[in-house]
């Protein structure tokens, strides 16, 4: 499909959704926020995961940062909403520039381990600070309607989604995925690589920031394992791998298909909810670790043999 | 022919709807799984039960009609965020009148944000934090009473005993509830003689209570007291044996009155302190259970288990709505709302009446384990039974 | 003074419980560059497997962790055989996410079927202790801490000193060529992955004698694990006594002097520092 096609039907499926908190039900609009939320999270970690091909585990900082952002600013010095989000930007890029150096060096399952390493310092370190609440948390000033929240959250993607359409076309993509195919070499042919890894750690923290800032102020409460939940890390991985990491739009699919059945789930048959998750993450590794994207675009010729050929090629 | 079948047909389905009237719709989001969900079940057997035996005395009377009780139940899977997206969706999609909360402050803390934004009435018997009620919202009430009392009936049994404590060390866990105990605990003891030579405040998580211990030991501490989860409790008791400490009391806020708990420990709960807002006692009397004993017995018989105030708590929630419901005899949320406020009624709970901020005010009553059992010691009208104080060494028991 | 030399003997019998705790993950991952995130999952099996030997059977922790520890080589050995080994050439972020998926598996089946209820395990001996030079030592945990140095020695012998040691180390290094010499490298992949879930039952039985035990004790036992693994090094499985050790240590001195709320902050942040600093650990060579 042309791009110019697939922007235009992306923009009308965008304007579509923008519709939605008037017809659709409290619950939808609810279901809506959390998916746009996540698909945000599985987005942005497409960016230092899917291109750059450094599986952080530590994104969670900074959706927890851009949280206490918001909740920082907003209760300790009533500050507007606005302001909350830029500090928790703020914080979170900070936290990219001053903590990616070091552990951007680090390859492979060492760099994923040091930031699940730095994802747990956080939220202890959080949960000692009085401007945060300590454990206890803080609770925000409540808004009522969601959507306010729902139009926020949709935005964002579409940024966060531009934002990759963008870096997929760029130099400085380009510069990304010769870094994840072959880092020694990227930087032979004169890419600098530790300046592009910052910026696309800086970059995906910054859109994990603001969906987080945006999640504290609606959830109306922010405790440090909420805000630096560690399995929000292993969700947002598996939806951009399930939905393809490195494209454009497999995030977004992973993100709101694996949400959908997760909510329908978790209504009808609550407890079933977790443990399809476990075997959903188990299934996917196995028969489609390249994601939903490839999994379509190889099976128009291989058929079956797509899931055969992706064990064969991966079991010893 | 066909007209008489369509006469027939039209009165059934009058008649039946005045059988089968609207029933009232209760909903709660409560930790079935996950890591609350050993106190977490205690809500949703308990709320189940007190449905079943409001619906077999005949319902909830609203003007001519009596109307059944409806109990729908989610398992929030311990999870805070995902019990506040249940409540949502309990109040839009499933459209219930009413909510029952779940167990613990941080979840009725943040749950009980959907009850005010959406203007439908909570009653929660898992919250006693304070911060729930300092916010000053509308919507919500709870049967558990204030978190920064829990310890009072305690530091007062400690005014009375001989050889009197004089050393204390208190230790809480990094939650809501726990800090708002520490915080009332210091502020009540200030005004006794005793003296807090240890204060800490340790992770909710913490399983290892070795350091601490070995300086409560170092400072030949008298009194222990512990707000914090049944499963830290129950690690700090076994830690405290292997490492020979040897307070001349402790006391906890959690763990104590519950039977799993005093299993777990066998021998070693024997001495231990601990506080409970309700005793299943015949001078208990309730409208439905007759009296809390009876109620205990046959919740014991129907669940398994024994039920601890948790259960009592919830039985006292579903109560109060039905109260609530028929004073105002309306199901709209804001008369309700207004009703739960006044109400004034005695249960298997206790007497339940909500204070301005919407919680209710119960005494604690000290209990102690003695010989395997739980003993009420001393009440909110003084020494019931003679407490076993001095602790003696583990060594020598 | 005193009260310090309690602290450090603390620290230590907590270091050997860390070691026994992570010898099975560094195992594993050295060996088959598999990053376990279901090996605090295994750990607690290993807990529920020796809790049910001692209240079903009567039989002693001590005697049951033997009969946990085949139990656990079983589950291991099926796991690798069936599942892990579909994809085990796989990027190694792979096998992180699959085993995250099966922890989720795992504490999903271990919660319906043991229930949530914590228990314990309550030998007649298990708040027994003697003075040493002032301070209080629990038995247990000196036991506990003979169990890791016996272990670890075990494993070290058979890695260094076994025909099938020595095929172990030999696929890991090099499979092209192991297969040449006639290994088969399923079936040896599985046995590496049943001992290093052995070695967690082991973890797992003693575990629930000093702590308590439920389904959901898994992942912050991962977590701790990863820590002492990573700050140790994963070149040889000896390492694993130093990286417990030193953590051990470093928390209960953190718990007494700076505060008990900030021993993850010290022991995650000090496993962020080796990374960056030194990331083969503590004692590994710097590559």
């Amino acid at each position: 499909m042309k791009l110019g096609l697939k922007l235009a039907l992306a923009a009308l499926v965008v304007g579509l959704l923008a519709t939605v908190p008037w017809w659709g039900s409290p619950v939808m609009v609810q279901f809506g926020i959390n998916a746009l939320i996540l698909a945000t999270l599985a987005q942005s970690w497409n960016i230092i995961g899917g291109y750059t091909g450094y599986p952080s585990f530590g994104n969670s900082v900074f959706y927890g940062l851009g949280g206490y952002g918001v909740a920082i600013a907003m209760v300790q010095f009533h500050l507007p909403f606005a302001v909350g989000l830029l500090l928790g930007v703020f914080l979170a890029v900070l936290f990219a520039f001053l903590l990616g150096l070091p552990v951007l060096r680090l390859r492979g399952h060492y760099f994923a381990i040091a930031t699940l390493g730095l994802a747990e310092v956080m939220t202890a370190i959080v949960s000692n600070l009085e401007i945060a609440g300590r454990n206890v948390g803080l609770i925000l000033p409540l808004l009522k309607g969601d959507t306010v929240f729902f139009e926020l959250s949709l935005a964002l993607l579409a940024v966060t989604t531009i934002t990759v359409a963008w870096i997929s076309r760029s130099r400085f993509g380009f510069g990304l995925i010769a870094i994840r195919e072959n880092e020694e070499a990227a930087a032979v042919m004169a890419v600098n690589t530790t300046l592009y890894k910052i910026l696309a750690f800086a970059l995906c923290s910054a859109f994990a920031a603001i969906a987080g800032g945006i999640h504290a102020y609606w959830i109306t409460y922010l405790d440090p394992s909420s805000a630096f939940d560690i399995t929000l890390n292993v969700k947002m991985i598996i939806m951009a791998v399930f939905g393809g990491a490195g494209t454009i739009f497999g995030p977004v699919l992973g993100a709101f298909a694996l949400s959908a059945i997760s909510e329908i789930l978790a209504s009808k048959v609550t407890s079933l909810a977790s443990i399809f998750f476990g075997l959903v993450i188990v299934a996917a590794v196995v028969f489609m670790p390249r994601g939903f994207a490839d999994l379509v675009r190889r099976f128009r010729q291989q058929r079956w043999r797509y899931f055969q050929e992706n064990i064969k090629a991966h079991r010893v | 022919m066909k007209n008489l079948t369509l006469l027939f047909a039209t009165m059934t389905l009058l008649l039946g709807s005045k059988l089968f009237a609207a029933p009232i719709e209760l909903g709660a989001s409560v930790q079935l799984t996950g890591q609350f969900a050993n106190t977490g079940r205690y809500y949703g057997d308990a709320y189940q039960f007190a449905v079943e035996k409001i619906n077999a005395a005949g319902g909830v009377k609203i003007g001519n009609a009596r109307e059944k009780l409806n109990l729908k139940i989610l398992d929030n899977q311990s999870d805070v965020n995902l019990s506040v997206r249940q409540y949502v969706q309990l109040v839009t999609q499933d459209k219930v009148n009413f909510l029952l909360g779940p167990f613990a402050s941080d979840f009725a803390l943040a749950d009980s944000a959907i009850s005010e934004k959406y203007d439908i009435p909570m009653i929660q018997g898992g919250g006693a934090s304070d911060q729930i009620f300092s916010r000053r919202y509308k919507y919500i009430f709870g049967t558990l009473p204030p978190a920064s009392d829990y310890f009072q009936s305690t530091l007062e049994l400690m005014g009375q005993l001989k050889p009197a404590p004089a050393t204390v060390a208190l230790l809480y866990a990094d939650d809501a509830f726990d800090v708002s105990v520490a915080d009332g605990t210091r502020k009540a003891a200030s005004k006794t003689s005793l003296k807090i030579v240890v204060d800490q405040r340790y992770s909710s998580k913490a399983s290892d209570f070795n350091s601490i211990l070995s300086l409560i030991k170092s400072q030949n501490v008298d009194a222990i007291l512990v707000a914090g989860h049944e499963t830290e409790i129950l690690n700090f008791i076994r830690q405290a044996k292997t490492l020979n400490v040897n307070p001349k009391l402790y006391s906890f806020t959690v763990g104590v009155p519950s039977a799993d708990f005093r299993a777990a420990l066998g021998q070693d709960a024997n001495y231990a302190f601990g506080m409970t807002s309700w005793v299943p006692s015949v001078v208990l009397k309730d409208d439905y259970f007759g009296n809390a004993e009876q109620f205990a017995n046959e919740y014991k018989k129907r669940f398994g288990y024994e039920p601890d105030y948790h259960a009592a708590s919830a039985v006292g929630d579903v109560e109060a709505f039905v109260k609530a419901i028929e004073s105002a005899n309306s199901l709209d949320p804001a008369k309700v709302r207004d009703a739960i406020a006044k109400v004034d009624f005695d249960s298997l709970y206790g007497r339940i009446r909500f204070n301005a901020a919407g919680q209710i005010n119960l005494p604690q009553t000290v209990v102690q384990i003695q010989k395997g059992k739980l003993v009420p010691v001393y009440g909110p009208k003084g020494l019931l039974e003679k407490p076993l104080y001095p602790m003696p060494e583990w060594g020598k028991r | 003074m005193q009260l310090l030399w309690q602290i450090l003997v603390n620290g230590v019998l907590l270091g050997g419980l860390y070691a026994l705790m992570a010898l099975g993950l560094v195992l594993v991952w050295g060996v088959l560059n598999i990053v376990n995130l279901a090996h605090g999952a295994l750990i607690m099996l290993g807990a529920y497997a020796c809790y049910y030997l001692f209240t079903g059977f009567g039989l002693d922790p001590f005697a049951a962790l033997p009969v946990a520890m085949v139990l656990l080589f079983c589950l291991g050995y099926l796991i690798q055989r069936h599942v892990l080994n579909l994809v085990i050439r796989a990027p190694m972020f792979n096998t992180l996410l699959i085993t995250f998926g099966l922890e989720v598996v795992i504490t999903f089946l271990a919660q319906i079927t043991f229930s949530a209820d914590f228990r314990t395990v309550n030998p007649s001996y298990a708040g027994a202790n003697f003075v040493l030079l002032g301070a209080t030592v629990p038995l247990v945990r000196l036991l506990a801490f003979g169990v890791a140095l016996g272990l670890t020695f075990a494993l070290w012998l058979f890695l260094d000193h076994t025909g099938i040691g020595r095929a172990i180390r030999a696929t890991a290094q090099n499979l092209t060529a192991a297969r040449l010499y006639g290994v088969n490298p399923r079936r040896l992949y599985a046995l590496t992955f049943g001992i290093g879930a052995a070695l967690a039952g082991a973890a797992g039985a003693l575990y629930g004698v000093v702590s308590q035990i439920n389904p959901y004790i898994g992942s912050s036992l991962t977590g701790k694990s990863f820590a002492i693994a990573i700050i140790g090094g994963l070149e040889k499985s000896i390492y694993v006594l130093v990286g417990g050790l030193f953590l051990g240590i470093v928390e209960a001195l953190t718990a007494l002097y700076i505060g008990p709320t900030y021993t993850d902050v010290v022991s995650f942040g000090i496993l962020v520092l080796v990374l960056i600093v030194r990331p083969t650990g503590l004692l590994g060579r710097t590559a």
